[in-house]
């Protein structure tokens, strides 16, 4: 009979996302095994629950002291005209890991997914528009993913801001670098021809 | 055993699954409703190349598994209606009718007519030409097909004219006479106008309706929905958030 210790391990690791109960059982068995991992990682966790939260400007992760600001919003290096819409942490890893862009970032958490139900009141747009209204920002770019539900949050978004003022920009869209013009969808195509540029 | 086969398809939603793979909700022509297994479709640029996105509208390589779900194998773009993703009310349109075909049909039950009535919407509203209207006319044409078609005249239970203060009653198929309505408990009053233009779309007319009577006509509609899926589209309140009918 298996330890009551290994099957609740078992449970609570199939509930991540792609972990199905193999895998999970899989998991747990290898953490036996390596009693170092499993207390580095049970470390880890405890840390990153009760250190890690919210920026209460930008809505980036941070674990500094409560209601401190994050590294992006206190880096004095940074532009404060730019600001950068993303959906999530990973769409502003990704666009901090190019180094072209230096300006500020907001998260917005999501993106506005009629289907599943998730209007604006689900995202920081809120938090967004308070926060324009004492920032010196003078380009907002929006970089949310060019799919449905991201081309709406970005139409949605420039509804709110160019009433204020505002320079907004989208991300350009068309064929990827080192990309087969072959393989290439309709729409791709279409939007990098209407997105031309002059040489 | 498997069986592999080729159909038309429009996209009606996906739902990411694993690290790389997505779970397809398609509306086939031959087939119905299904959902499919896309392996990789998050991350492979070159299998399902932007296919896979809300409303596509899909020649389909599905296999069906015994007992599974189908798996896409592969997917060519007949038309991706692209360009109604640069305006707002469009694509809350274009959500809207997806989910209203998603909920209003069943898995494997094929709706040829429902197929076709869909695509044709979507073509009308990526190149302009479906107003406000165009989408109370889907509707009417959709519920028809999937067997829900409400009745605005005459009276659903006696067969009169429903006459000039006729109640709308969802759980009696559309619209009551006075007397009926007074006879079975239920149902709200509605405006003889908003009836009558419901009642001419139906019959095939064509002509735009004026705004007002285009809001009371989709509260209706929106209760009558409402009432058979046992809850409210989620799409209905992004349509009103962004002011669209």
């Amino acid at each position: 009979m298996t330890p009551d210790a290994i099957n609740r391990l078992v449970a609570q690791l199939a509930r991540l996302p792609g972990v199905g109960e193999k895998t999970a059982q899989r998991l747990a068995f290898h953490l036996l095994r390596t009693p170092d991992l499993a207390r580095g990682l049970s470390n880890a966790l405890v840390e990153v629950v009760d250190r890690v939260k919210l920026c209460p400007v930008c809505f980036s992760l941070h674990d500094g002291p409560e209601a401190s600001r994050c590294g992006f919003c206190t880096d004095g290096r940074r532009e404060d005209r730019l600001l950068c819409v993303v959906e999530g942490i990973s769409d502003e890893m990704a666009i901090e890991r190019t180094r072209e862009f230096r300006g500020r970032y907001h998260v917005l958490h999501g993106v506005l997914s009629p289907l599943e139900g998730i209007g604006p009141e689900q995202l920081r747009i809120k938090e967004l528009l308070t926060r324009l209204q004492a920032a010196a920002v003078e380009e907002i770019i929006v970089a949310t993913n060019p799919d449905v539900e991201g081309e709406a949050t970005a139409l949605y978004l420039t509804r709110l801001l160019k009433p204020m003022g505002l320079k907004v920009s989208r991300l350009a869209q068309g064929i990827p670098m080192g990309g087969d013009l072959e393989y290439a969808d309709q729409a791709t195509l279409a939007r990098a021809l209407s997105s031309r540029r002059e040489l | 055993m498997s069986l592999a086969i080729v159909d038309e398809a429009l996209v009606l939603s996906t739902i990411d699954y694993g690290e790389a793979d997505r779970i397809v909700t398609l509306f086939t022509r031959g087939r119905g409703r299904l959902s499919a297994f896309a392996a990789g479709a998050r991350k492979s640029k070159r299998r399902f190349a932007g296919a896979l996105e809300a409303g596509t509208h899909l020649r389909a390589q599905l296999v069906e598994r015994r007992g599974e779900v189908f798996r896409l194998d592969g997917a060519d773009i007949v038309q991706s209606f692209h360009r109604l993703r640069d305006d707002l009310p469009r694509i809350a349109r274009l959500m809207y009718c997806l989910e209203l075909i998603r909920e209003l049909t069943r898995d494997q039950e094929p709706h040829t007519q429902l197929f076709d009535g869909l695509r044709d919407y979507l073509q009308k509203l990526d190149a302009k030409e479906a107003g406000p209207t165009s989408l109370l006319l889907f509707e009417l044409d959709a519920l028809a097909q999937a067997g829900f078609m409400p009745s605005f005249a005459p009276c659903a239970l006696c067969g009169e004219p429903t006459g000039e203060r006729p109640r709308f009653d969802p759980s009696h198929g559309g619209v009551l006479c006075l007397p009926c309505s007074t006879r079975v408990a239920g149902g709200f009053p509605v405006s003889a106008q908003v009836v009558e233009a419901l009642s001419r779309l139906q019959a095939g007319e064509r002509t735009p309706l004026p705004a007002e009577t285009r809001a009371r006509a989709r509260e209706l509609l929106n209760v009558f929905i409402a009432h058979h899926l046992g809850r409210k589209l989620n799409s209905v309140d992004f349509m009103e958030q962004v002011g669209t009918d």
